[in-house]
Parts: structure tokens; sequence; C-alpha cells
């Protein structure tokens, strides 16, 4: 059983949201159609972990950028141009772009890590969610948990209060 | 070359080769250059160049490795031609080795510029940043004639459409050259053993070749003539072609 | 910003998901003509080349690089424009940015498609293409990575593939937007293309953050990608073309030109898909700033280059400046100078830059300028090196041209397949500047 309750208004939507965290519902849901920064201050999300992925991929991909010009220059010795074989100033210029390409590569992969896309299971949705409703999904829960936070959502002054099913 | 630390030196030496095995060099004196073109002709011989056609020959699409370039000087009746033959000059800092972003073009370990003609994928950027234009790119994929077939060398490979190709000093001859010394009992190529076409050709024997590692070859002591200069050497291409300028001024 | 009164949250749905989810004749004739011309102008051309050789362009001994290589550096820059506004200014926190960068950036990316297939025309061995790519192979040969021409390679798979990534993730939400809004088949596909998103904190967050890291990252690479590909020419030894300024020339000729092409863009966007409400006249006024501060830059450099060959005094240096200012493609260079340097400060007034046809033609103009510019520098540098024997020339033939008109096509073709596949108007960020939803002002 979930609480999904919709609101017209985003300074309802957030004092309901605020309420229900010093309540104790940490894993509620908060869905709306515009980034919310003091949406993601409540729930207590600081800095994203993405970071650290964006960082991992930028080490691996300077390491791997210069470890492939190095390796790749070994195989055969070919001179060329009287310069060196080892040259620094043309690997600096390819261990840069594999850095940032390796950097959003990694980045990518932690968006979808981190955030749980994709994700094709039916958690509760409402359409309105994505053009111009704000949404709150309380969905666990005891039972007299659950009336708690509706009564909470009631005094806030939400729009529309349903009871969905969740598997 | 046996310790690390001595692979990684020699791996970040400019031009990786402490020395060359052989350093093929050419002079050409500009004095005894009669502008004949016959050094032109053997190379075509020699090395299987295409005939392009007097139409693409007009367009500038011409593909001579070795050319003779004209400059005229002062004005009617008192006109002079000077003239002096123009082929790679097989760079030890060649900027078209630098370039390829394949390989199909780097320096040897007997100090020559090498074409690989099927490694080759026809960017043209070794065109343009060869100085002395003395690349030449096959535009479409030429053929002979019969029964002009019969005359290409069997030594040296045909060219199809879409690869670059430049004098190489006859790399052909050199390699037979230096595969009958080492049979004949793992000796050096002697001096004078091995010529490029055009330096066989040439009647008045304006060209030498030869090593310039070997004191005593004909070419060293060419090199040594004080009317020796080198086409734009203020670039650092190191070229290693050294023409004497004409003994009078 | 909003010129004719805010919109509400869900009339923007409505405004630009139509443009999707309906689609009049008009479009499918616009689409069989640009898809012509792709066709006939591009491909058909290209593959005659194919069979007979790259002889059948207009190259020579000496020009051995034509438009193809001008048109490639001309399209690499056209794709500049979408990373300063969707990367540079997202940093910034601008406002005005958020109704154009998503069509700013599919233009960056149909930019560096198009500038791809111009390698592949201007290659003579095109099936063999492929060694460029450090790929495992049973020779053991790998590229050449101390060559110029592979910082290019890399540079431009990098801005590819972080350009890809960076216009699709942003639109995730709006993704789902048009799942919401359709049926059948297009809701199975835009629920696969959108992650099953919903909006919440969370995925936000993330979004957020992973947007910003995508930001920081692509703002670098694209200097560093046209630096790069200046730097085919600069680090060759032809006197016009290895001068340490072209790095920044040709990165502020890139942002120039993109910039040109977004105005231009905007105006077909208000036209056709009826964007009045939320391109207006703040956009065109901050882009024709941009614009003309761009313009400025521009032209210094110009006379910059112009001072310092004249000061360095060399011989060929001078002879091959001559050869730009007063030789056979002197109207060429002069109309660039008019179009690029000249005409554009016409935006100085403020009348001019709230203007949207006059805007229009200026943009345009300063587009063929800059095409201009980029066949100047191949073709009266490449004529005159060293040897004055060698000294040549070089007009581009049919083919050539056909090609480039083709190449056009080809932007045109992927634009409209796009905004029928993408919102052209990123919903989320246009509600970000819409007054907030709240009860209490």
């Amino acid at each position: 059983m979930a609480v999904v309750a919709t609101f017209a208004y985003e300074d309802a939507f957030l004092a309901a949201a605020e309420k229900l965290k010093s309540s104790g519902f940490d894993d509620m849901e908060l869905l709306s159609p515009i980034p919310l920064e003091e949406a993601q201050e409540i729930l207590g999300l600081g800095k994203s972990p993405v970071r650290r992925f964006s960082l991992a991929g930028a080490i691996i991909g300077a390491a791997s950028g210069f470890a492939m010009c190095v390796a790749t220059a070994l195989v055969f010795i070919l001179p060329t141009g009287g310069r060196a074989i080892i040259a620094i100033p043309p690997y600096f210029v390819i261990t840069y772009e594999m850095t940032i390409l390796f950097g959003v590569l990694f980045t990518l992969i932690g968006f979808h890590v981190v955030s749980g896309l994709p994700a094709w299971n039916d958690k509760p949705y409402l359409e309105e969610a994505n053009i111009d409703r704000f949404v709150v999904v309380v969905d666990s829960g005891s039972g007299e948990q659950l009336a708690q936070a509706e009564s909470i959502i009631r005094q806030a002054g939400a729009e529309e209060i349903r009871h969905v099913e969740v598997e | 070359m046996n310790t690390l630390v001595d692979r990684f030196r020699a791996l970040r030496r400019p031009g990786y080769f402490e020395e060359f095995d052989y350093h093929w060099t050419m002079t050409i004196d500009l004095d005894r250059c009669t502008g004949c073109e016959a050094c032109v002709v053997a190379c075509q011989a020699e090395n299987n160049l295409p005939i392009v056609g007097e139409e693409r020959y007009a367009i500038n699409r011409e593909i001579k490795w070795i050319r003779i370039e004209r400059y005229w000087e002062g004005d009617y009746p008192d006109v002079r031609m000077r003239f002096i033959p123009m082929l790679c000059q097989q760079c030890d800092d060649a900027p078209c080795e630098t370039v390829c972003p394949v390989f199909a073009t780097y320096h040897n370990q007997d100090g020559l510029n090498t074409q690989i003609y099927n490694r080759c994928i026809g960017t043209r950027s070794c065109a343009i940043y060869c100085p002395y234009e003395v690349r030449y790119f096959n535009w479409f994929t030429y053929t002979w004639d019969e029964p002009l077939e019969q005359q290409l060398n069997p030594d040296v490979s045909v060219r199809e459409k879409g690869v670059m190709e430049k004098c190489t000093f006859c790399i052909q001859r050199i390699r037979i050259a230096k595969d009958n010394a080492k049979d004949d009992d793992q000796r050096r190529v002697r001096d004078g053993e091995v010529v490029p076409a055009c330096v066989q050709t040439c009647p008045t024997e304006a060209m030498v070749f030869g090593d310039s590692n070997d004191p005593e070859s004909a070419v060293s002591k060419m090199m040594q003539n004080e009317r020796g200069y080198k086409v734009l050497e203020d670039l650092n291409t190191t070229p290693s072609i050294v023409y004497l300028t004409k003994a009078h001024s | 910003m909003f010129d004719h009164g805010q919109p509400s949250y869900a009339e923007v749905n409505k405004d630009v998901l139509s443009t999707m989810l309906e689609t009049g004749r008009g479009y499918w004739i616009l689409l069989g003509s640009t898809m012509s011309v792709a066709g006939i102008c591009f491909f058909m051309p290209w593959i005659y080349q194919l069979f007979v050789g790259i002889g059948a362009a207009g190259m020579n001994r000496n020009s051995v690089w034509g438009t193809y290589i001008s048109n490639f550096i001309f399209w690499i820059g056209l794709s500049h424009s979408g990373t300063l506004l969707s990367a540079v200014l997202h940093i910034t926190n601008s406002q005005w940015r958020k109704s154009i960068y998503r069509s700013a950036e599919a233009m960056t990316l149909f930019s560096l498609m198009t500038a791809a297939l111009f390698v592949m025309v201007h290659v003579g061995r095109v099936w063999f293409v492929h060694w460029t790519f450090p790929i495992p192979n049973q020779m053991g040969l790998w590229p050449n990575f101390r060559s110029p021409l592979m910082f290019d390679v890399m540079a431009i798979t990098t801005y590819l593939t972080a350009s890809s990534i960076f216009i699709y993730m942003g639109s995730v939400p709006d993704f789902a937007a048009v799942r919401d809004a359709s049926t059948g088949l297009r809701r199975r596909l835009y629920t696969i293309f959108s992650f099953g998103w919903r909006g919440t904190a969370k995925e936000w967050h993330t979004l957020g953050w992973a947007y910003t890291f995508f930001a920081v990252f692509v703002i670098p690479l694209a200097v560093s990608v046209h630096s790069i590909v200046s730097w085919d020419f600069a680090l060759s030894i032809v006197p016009g073309l290895h001068h340490t300024i072209f790095a920044p020339y040709f990165v502020c000729g890139a942002i120039y030109s993109g910039t040109a092409g977004i105005v231009t863009v905007m105006y077909c966007l208000r036209k056709f898909l009826n964007f009045e409400r939320y391109i207006g006249q703040e956009h065109l006024n901050n882009l024709g700033k941009l614009l003309i501060t761009l313009s400025l830059i521009w032209s210094y450099i110009n006379m910059l280059e112009l001072f310092s060959t004249w000061y360095g005094g060399t011989s060929f240096e001078l002879e091959a400046t001559r050869f730009r200012l007063t030789g056979f493609y002197a109207p060429l260079y002069w109309e660039m100078i008019l179009f690029c340097a000249f005409v554009p400060l016409l935006m100085l007034s403020r009348k001019i830059r709230l203007s949207w046809n006059k805007m229009l033609v200026i943009s345009i103009l300063i587009n063929i300028g800059m095409l201009t510019e980029r066949f100047i520098i191949v073709a009266t540098s490449l004529p005159r090196k060293f040897l004055p024997d060698a000294f040549g020339f070089y007009f581009p033939n049919w083919i050539e041209i056909s090609i480039t008109i083709g190449s056009f096509g080809i932007f045109a073709t992927l634009f409209l397949i796009f905004i029928k596949w993408v919102p052209a108007v990123s919903i989320y960020e246009v509600k970000e500047t819409l007054n907030p939803l709240r009860r209490n002002g």
C-alpha cells in the first residue's frame, strides 16, 4: 500500500515534504516536473556519488591514454620526422582527449548506477508529475504510519490523495 | 642496447637512431647538370611511374619523382635559365613523416624516408607538409596500354588510386645490393656498387650517390666541396641531398 | 524573456510535444527535398568518386587538399555553437539559454556527423580508414599517435561521443514527457528511451550532477577539438598555415560561425514550429551581443595575422599573403572580410539586434563568409609554398561544389529527423524559467 498525494503548488509540496521527513518518513519519494533544490535538501541528498565516477574515469582515461600511445609505439619502432619514439607533446594531446572521453563515459555509467535507472518497474507514478503537479509517494510503513503520513499531507493542502497497491 | 636504461634512452632520443647503418646521400653538381631530363625518364622506367597523359599533366596532376625546376632570370635578350633537379630530399627530420596517421611513411635505418604503398590510406597530409613538393598522389588507377606493361620493373610494385608515392633512392636496388653483399661473405656494400636509376643515367655524371657514413666514399668527398648547399636548409629538415652551385656567379 | 506572456507548465508540454506528435504535409515535403539534395548532390558524386578516384575532384599536385578539408573544418566549426550554449552557459547559470540549447546541441551533433562524412570523402582509400583507429589486428600495426591527424581522430571521436551523451542525457526527462503523451509503439519506444524516468528528487539530483560534469568535460573538449583541427594546418611548415595564432583563430571562428548558425536555426524553428512564444527578443539580443563580441575578436586576429606576416618579413610569407590579398582569390578574401568583419558591426545597433529578419540575413552572410574563410586558407596557402617553380593554382570542380551543397542537405535532413524524435525545446528547463507555482507568491 502506498500513499500518493498530488500538490498543485510547490510551497505546499515542500512544506509537506519537510514535515514528513521530520516525522521519520525517510524513504518517501518526491516527484516534480522540474528539479527542486529544496526537495533535494529535504531528503538530505548532498554531494552526489556521481562525482567519484567522473574522477575515476578521468584518471583511468589519462593513464590508459598515455599507456596506449607508448605501448602501440613500441610494437614496431618506426621513427618519424626525427622525433623521439616516446614524444611527450603529441602523446599529451592524445592523453587529454582520452581523459575527457573516459571521464564522460564513466560519468554516464555513474549516472545509471547511482540513479538506479533504467528502472522499468511499476513504482507509483502519475503523469501529472511530469507536467505541472508535485507528487509525494510514501510507500513503506505500517498502516498507522501511512495514516499519519496521510494526515500530514492533508494538512499541508494536497489537491488529491490516492491509495495505490504496490508489489 | 641491452640494458633497460639504454633502451629507454633510445626511445627518448630524437630520431631514435644513434647513427644510420648506411646514410645514403646524393650530391648533384648544378654546374654539370644540363637539364636534359634523362634522369626523369630513367626514373620513370625503373620505378613503374604511371603514364598520366597529356590532359592530366596540363592540370598539374603529373607524377615525376624527379623533376627539373626551371627559373628564368633577366630580360630578353639576356635571358638565362637556371635549373635544379628536385627529388625527395630524404630529410632526416622529415616533416612528412610525422603527420601520416598510419605510419605509411617513416625513417628507416639507412636514413631513407620510406613510403609503404599498401599502408597508405590517402589522407595526403604528407604532401601538404613537404616543403619541396616532391610527393605525388595517384589520382586515378593508371594503366599501361599493351605492350607497355611488358616494360614494367618486376622489383617495384604498381600503385593503385589513392596512394601517395615519391622518390625512394631506388630502394629496390639498395635492397638487392645489400642482399648480395650479405650473401657474399657478410660484407658491406661497396661504394659505387649501387646507384639509383637517375644517377646511373645522368650523361654528365652530375649526380654522385653513396654512403656518407663512409669517409672514403665518393659522395663524402663531394660533400666537402665549398660549393655545397642544401635546399631550404633553414627549415631544419636536414635533407640528404647536397647541391653544388654553379662555379661562376 | 517571454514576449507574449508566460505560458503555464501544461502549455509548455503541449506546445513542445505537439511539434513532435503532429506532422503536417509541409514537413514531409521539406524532408523529401532535403533528402533528395543530400542524395543527389552528395552521395551520387561521392560514389562516382569512389569508383574513379580522387582525381574526379579538382585537386592537383600542390593543392592536394581542397574543399573537402575546408568543408570539414567549416562543419566542425559550426558544431561549437551548441557546446558554448549548452555547456558554458549552463556552468554560468544563464537563464536565456534554456529554451534554445537543445536545438543548438542537436546542431553540434549533426555538424559533427557531416564533418566526419567529409573525412571519408576526402581520404584516398576510404576502405582502409579504420586503420586510423587503434583496433587490434593481425598485422600488429597501430596508428601513429604522434601525428596531428591522429589528434584529430581522437578529438572528433571523443567530441561525437560526448556530444551524443550530453544531448541524450539532457533529454531524458523530456523523453518521459513524450512517453506520457503518446500511445502504442511510440509509447513503448520512449519508455525505453526515458529509462523509466519518474522525476523523483533523487533522479533529478543525479541527473543534475551528471549533467554538470558532462558540461565541465565538454567545454575544454570543444576548445581542444578545434585547436587540434587547426593544428592539421599549423603543424605544417607551409608559409600561409604555419602560424601559432591558428588555434585561437579557429576556435574563435568556430564559435562565431556556430552562433550565427544558431540564429539561422532559431529563425527557422520559430517560423516552422511556431516557437515564437519561447524564443523571443531576449534570446536574439543576447545572441547578437555574442556575435558582435566574436566578430570583433575575429577581426582582431585577422589583423594580427597580417601584422605578424609583415613584421616578420620572410619572403615566403609575404608571397603567400600577397597571393591571398591580391591574387586570383582576392575577391573572395575581401568578401570574407566584408561579411565577417564589417557587416556584423551593424549589430551594434540595438534596433537591428532585435529584428529577426535582419539578424537572419546577417547570420547567413556571416556563415557564407566563414565558409569562404576556410576555403581561402586552403586555396591560397597551398599553391604558394616554398619553391616558385612549384607554385600552382586550385579551383574546385563541379563534383566538389555539388558535394558542398549536398552537405547542407545532409545537415538539414538530420535536423528535420531530430525535431520529430526529440523535443526541440527543453520542456523542463523552460519550466524552470517560469514563475514558480507558489500559492503564496
